[in-house]
């Protein structure tokens, strides 16, 4: 078959504008999936969260004619979603997993049912007149002959994603409380011991990752689409679930594996077009995330067993300094 | 002038009915290293977590610098300079050294954390004291003794004005030790004051200015060190209060039934846990080990029951390798393993007593027939034995978790007796458990031993060992350091030397008795 | 023993409490949003015992529901995550497909080769995640959400590209040979003989986890893995087997929609029907006796969904809603420890009451 055709079209400026594109409203979520996750808790509701905001976004900038008004009411009640799913979990000591995938089911038909309510259809808002978060057109980079297509003109939430991999990053690693969350995943007991509010700070890390979902759910409908239909999200929330794994739970890794999902993603519709099944492509990620969890598994082990076997040797030293015991 | 610290007839109880502290008087001076010793159970932990805020006093006040005061949380403890160093230490492992230390008050710069400061404040702290660290380091790849130094400049940088290090050797090698000794010393020449929780009486002199002695949950007695030798604290430590009475017939001792040779256990951290460890256990016998806890008993026991591999050596029962093979294989060799920690390994707790007797045997028949678990016999299995060992259950069908806990260790008891085993390996039998189901345990030990079973008794209860065994072994850092063999005739002194590491035989002496 | 039965009475009355509580959650959405509310609520209560394919559609889907349930149910019990019935469930759906379609041979002979090679498939597809956590100790949450979204792949790809046929106009398989579908056994319904398996998993299931060794093994493991190890219990081993067995059940609820329902294989064939299953597991508490009675309550209320939505200006997915809320009260173990708290409050307050009404006597 006609490999080359399929090598230039992914060497192509616009492939590349593709794969970015894609890669946002996983990469959003997934930086939430990173928060909670790093807390010590796995937030399986990405999935509905996004959904959530996506729905109250369209409907919202629909009403008020005010995109940025939807974005924000849409991702103020995906939080509050995240905070309802805290309080199941942390007061009420609900399994986090079972209680995630409640949000989740839960979403999904809540979301059909008031689409329906609003719009007397089941499949899509297409009938409200909503609104989108505009494209930004990057003065410099914009008339550049490759890079012009590859990073210009994306949905303002692309760049804000970008600068949140930065944001977040310095949030985990340069603030009081971003340092609280890694420690309360870690090690709860010790982070309880100098005095940190355990159940606050997941409390917070949980509603962070709502916000990130939400995000990631108005990038959906009013961006990357502009409109909600039902079920829009499609899994993104679970790959945001794996890419944080197959990132290594590192915001930069979280953001390399999100781009790799979405080359995936966008190869697959290219080759959808060149009659060649997209699924084989589509599969890569899952099948890598299998893999990433073998291989740090196995890493895990190799470095466990290289701790002993320093220690042992220095024990070996002292033995051989102090002439036994 | 008042002390530091008093603490006035401080009395804990606990909802199980334990009594931990039983009216404790305890003061601390300015500027003193203070030995706090006792056996396990003796108190003194509950006694310095009463003190850290971790748990609320029954009755009884404390006093801290001349004046009253309720310590209701560790962070309240911290706030009033009172620092704690756990045996089980609390630090995030991906964090760096520095980064463990001003956890929870780190220092800003502009609204961020800045990371030059935490390592500038270790770096200070850490010369100012003498406690080495690596301040760029992470808390996993630096050994035990630099995450001891670590715990205890965290601490110090919360402002600790006393610190409470709770058996801090016990996870050190000797040189550590030495290093733990100086940076010590050099805390109460700045004016800090150490409490210093241990059973080891060479650390005790070593180190301590004054010692109070604890035992059953009293204080014994509060001594200068200088002024005391270490036979008399041992004695106050281990002093035998009620003398238990086990009627035993004479030992008709039989073959070699577990024949252990030169064992060696390493564990995953490094540390040398077993150090070539011989001995018999002979038929019709009960081996009696004795020990501060901690001193290998427990890797012991799991390595025969095939818990935990063995670095090298040997292990034979009736001849036959009993090391590195899974629990069935060697449960299949006829040993019975009463295990220490009944919640983690004796019970299954939601599952019903009937269940909990058979997971030893359940595959076999006549629990398993044809294919089929013949759940009738197993049921009838289990009242047999809740009759047979007077457990308080209406029947095999109610969970373990209704159980008190002495029927529940009468339900461990139960299937490990009942298995016919010829080697019982019998650890902390009698662990939190009360009088009537102690007495139990015991007779029952004693008619196993008379019918020819091989029993390893490994108890930190230095009454029950002694009254039940018919040879000890004493276990001190990993090794067996004395050997007796007619319990009949060790004093408790004798063997408190041994278990203090204070006297140790002679190898070549021993071999003759193991 | 009184003490048990009356713990028992306490479980099965607050399963009832949190589904009549979730029941009128939904009823009163229902107020806000419907012009006839009462009517549509009646459809939605009533509907699936007005018509007998009605009937049939509730039995159905409980078919369905009760082997996914049970799949769910073996995994729970033995204490691991594993959310594998959702791709199981499309590669049974598949493989009995591909034998439906490509193999002749007698009825029942074609049937049973579907069947057992939908099994084996389902066990594999159980396998694989199950020998990463036995031996690697990976979590099995991600991996069987990964392994999902690969067999749905791999469903697709075969579907759209060797089993369509050219001419379709949609993406569905060619109807399967006569003799590799169910038989139906109910006029007017698609009731299948499908339901004499579902009957016999429930069985097989509980006299697995009840009276083989096996299943003893796996319960231990599931109460506590470290006394089970202790206890000579290969638990490595329990692990993966019973990630591996609970696949078969879920990809007979494949082979059941593909050769039961639809006798062809279709596009989107679950859309989520395995975690459902763990719905109908949990309100069961995971005892497998007690799964074909929450499937068919399950069933019901989706089957009442369908007839709500069809009659009355209400649509179906207000039964997901109701469907978290169970989930989430169930799941609530502080809940119940609120409840009893506040009943506590309560009589405490009534005693204190009673306390000062004395004393002014």
């Amino acid at each position: 078959m006609s490999f080359d055709v399929v090598l230039r079209s992914i060497l192509s400026a616009a492939f590349v504008g593709s794969v970015i594109r894609v890669a946002t409203p996983i990469l959003l979520p997934a930086l939430g999936g990173l928060i909670s996750e790093l807390a010590g808790v796995t937030n399986v509701a990405l999935e509905g969260l996004m959904l959530i905001a996506a729905l109250v976004g369209v409907v919202i900038s629909a009403f008020t004619g005010n995109a940025w008004l939807g974005c924000l009411i849409g991702v103020a009640c995906s939080a509050v979603v995240a905070i309802l799913l805290a309080y199941f979990h942390l007061n009420l000591k609900a399994d986090i997993i079972l209680s995630g995938l409640a949000i989740n089911i839960a979403s999904s038909g809540g979301t059909i049912f008031i689409l329906y309510l609003l719009t007397k259809d089941k499949g899509s808002s297409s009938k409200l007149a909503s609104l989108s978060l505009p494209r930004i057109a990057i003065p410099v980079l914009d008339g550049m002959p490759v890079l012009g297509p590859m990073l210009s003109r994306h949905n303002v939430l692309t760049y804000v994603a970008v600068l949140l991999v930065f944001l977040i990053w310095v949030f985990l690693y340069r603030t009081r409380l971003g340092i609280h969350i890694r420690a309360v995943g870690e090690n709860a007991e010790a982070a309880g011991s100098v005095g940190i509010n355990v159940r606050r700070t997941r409390y917070i890390a949980l509603m962070l990752s709502g916000v990130m979902a939400g995000l990631g759910g108005i990038n959906m409908s009013m961006g990357y689409l502009n409109m909600f239909q039902r079920d829009m999200t499609a899994g993104r929330g679970f790959i945001a679930l794996a890419a944080v794994h197959l990132g290594n739970r590192r915001p930069l890794g979280v953001a390399l594996a999100s781009l790799f999902f979405g080359f995936a993603d966008a190869l697959s519709n290219q080759l959808g077009s060149l009659a060649i099944p997209p699924q084989w492509v589509q599969m890569i990620p899952y099948a890598a995330t299998v893999l990433a969890l073998v291989v740090y598994a196995l890493q895990g082990r190799a470095a466990a067993v290289e701790r002993a076997r320093r220690l042992q040797e220095r024990l070996q030293a002292h033995v051989e300094a102090t002439g036994g015991e | 002038m008042s002390s530091l610290i008093e603490m006035r007839q401080i009395s804990k109880l606990y909802p199980n009915g334990v009594l931990a502290n039983d009216r404790v008087d305890f003061s601390v001076e300015r500027g003193e290293i203070h030995a706090l010793v006792g056996e396990n159970g003796a108190g003194k932990t509950t006694l310095m977590k009463i003190l850290y805020g971790m748990e609320a006093p029954t009755e009884g006040e404390i006093w801290l610098r001349g004046q009253r005061v309720h310590i209701r949380s560790p962070i309240d403890a911290i706030r009033r300079g009172i620092g704690m160093v756990h045996q089980n230490f609390m630090l995030i492992p991906s964090f760096t050294v520095a980064q463990n230390i001003v956890l929870g008050r780190e220092p800003l710069d502009r609204g961020l954390v800045n990371y030059t400061e935490a390592l500038r404040i270790t770096e200070q702290l850490s010369k100012e004291y003498g406690l080495k660290v690596e301040a760029d380091a992470t808390i996993d790849s630096i050994p035990v003794g630099m995450r001891q130094r670590v715990e205890i400049l965290k601490a110090l940088h919360w402002g600790a004005e006393i610190l409470i290090l709770d058996e801090p050797t016990a996870v050190l090698t000797p040189q550590e030790t030495r290093e733990l000794f100086t940076a010590i010393r050099k805390l109460t020449e700045r004016g800090k004051t150490v409490i210093f929780i241990t059973h080891k009486l060479r650390e005790v002199k070593e180190i301590s200015d004054r010692v109070t002695v604890m035992r059953n949950g009293r204080v014994m007695g509060t001594l200068k060190t200088a002024e005391a030798s270490e036979t008399q604290i041992a004695r106050m430590m281990v002093g035998r209060e009620v003398f238990m009475v086990v009627d035993k017939p004479p030992v008709q001792r039989g073959g070699v039934v577990l024949q252990v040779r030169d064992l060696t256990h390493i564990a995953e951290t490094g540390h040398v846990r077993l150090r070539n460890i011989s001995f018999n256990v002979y038929a019709g016998e009960i081996l009696g080990v004795a020990g501060v806890e901690g001193n290998g008993q427990t890797e012991l026991v799991e390595v025969l029951a095939g818990l935990r591999p063995a670095t090298f050596g040997t292990a034979m029962v009736d001849g036959q390798s009993l090391l590195n093979h899974t629990p069935r294989k060697v449960r299949e060799l006829g040993v019975s393993h009463i295990p220490e920690d009944r919640l983690t390994y004796g019970v299954a707790l939601d599952a019903n007593v009937a269940e909990n007797t058979v997971v030893d045997r359940y595959y076999r028949p006549p629990f398993t027939r044809n294919g089929f678990l013949s759940v009738g016999f197993i049921m009838e299995f289990g009242n047999g034995l809740i009759r047979q060992f007077s457990i308080m259950a209406p029947d095999a069908s109610v969970p373990v978790r209704a159980l008190s806990g002495g029927n529940m260790q009468k339900v461990v008891v139960a299937r490990e007796f009942s298995s016919q085993p010829r080697l019982l390996i019998a650890a902390q039998p009698t662990r939190g458990i009360d009088v009537g189901a102690t007495e139990f345990v015991h007779q029952q030990l004693i008619q196993k031993r008379s019918e020819g079973c091989a029993i390893l008794l490994v108890s930190a209860d230095l009454n029950e060992v002694m009254s039940l065994s018919d040879r000890i072994v004493v276990m001190y850092n990993g090794a067996i350091v004395g050997v007796f063999p007619d319990a009949q005739k060790v004093t408790e002194e004798e063997l408190g030397a041994y278990m203090l590491g204070l006297k140790k035989q002679d190898p070549a002496e021993m071999e003759a008795y193991l | 023993m009184k003490e048990r039965r009356k713990q028992g009475w306490f479980e099965f009355a607050r399963a009832v409490g949190t589904i009549l509580a979730a029941l009128l959650l939904g009823f009163i959405i229902t107020l806000f949003v419907s012009k006839e509310p009462i009517a549509a609520y009646r459809a939605f209560l009533l509907g699936p015992l007005t018509r007998t394919n009605r009937f049939g559609n509730w039995i159905e889907e409980s078919i369905t529901l009760t082997l996914v349930g049970l799949a769910i149910c073996l995994v729970f019990r033995a204490r691991q995550f594993s959310l594998a019935a959702e791709g199981q469930l499309y590669l049974g759906a598949l493989v009995s497909g591909l034998v439906g379609l490509y193999f002749q041979m007698p009825a029942l002979l074609h049937v049973s080769l579907a069947v057992i090679a939908a099994a084996l498939v389902g066990f594999l597809w159980g396998l694989i995640p199950g020998l990463l956590k036995a031996y690697l100790d990976a979590n099995e949450i991600v991996s069987t959400l990964m392994l999902n979204a690969i067999a749905i792949r791999i469903y697709n790809l075969i579907l759209t590209y060797r089993l369509k046929p050219p001419e379709a106009g949609y993406t569905v398989s060619r109807y399967f040979h006569p003799t590799a579908l169910l038989p139906r056994i109910v006029p007017e319904t698609r009731i299948t003989t499908a339901i004499f398996w579902a009957i016999a998993a429930v069985f097989v299931v509980y006299f697995l986890m009840y009276r083989t060794p096996f299943g003893y093994a796996l319960r231990m493991t599931g109460a506590n893995i470290r006394f089970a190890y202790y206890g000579g219990i290969n638990t490595k081993r329990v692990i993966y087997l019973t990630m591996a067995i609970s696949g078969i059940f879920a990809a007979l609820a494949g082979a059941h929609l593909s050769m039961g329902i639809h006798q062809r294989v279709i596009l989107n064939v679950s859309m989520g029907l395995g975690f459902e299953g763990i719905v109908v597991s949990l309100l069961a508490r995971n005892n497998p006796l007690l799964i074909p009675v929450t499937a068919l309550f399950y069933g019901y209320l989706r089957a009442g969904a369908d007839i709500m939505e069809r009659s009355s200006d209400v649509t179906r997915e207000l039964v997901m809603v109701i469907q978290a809320v169970i989930i989430l009260l169930v799941t609530a173990e502080g809940f119940l420890a609120f409840l009893q708290r506040q009943m506590r409050i309560r009589r405490g307050a009534e005693l204190a009451e009673g306390k000062e009404a004395g004393d002014v006597i």
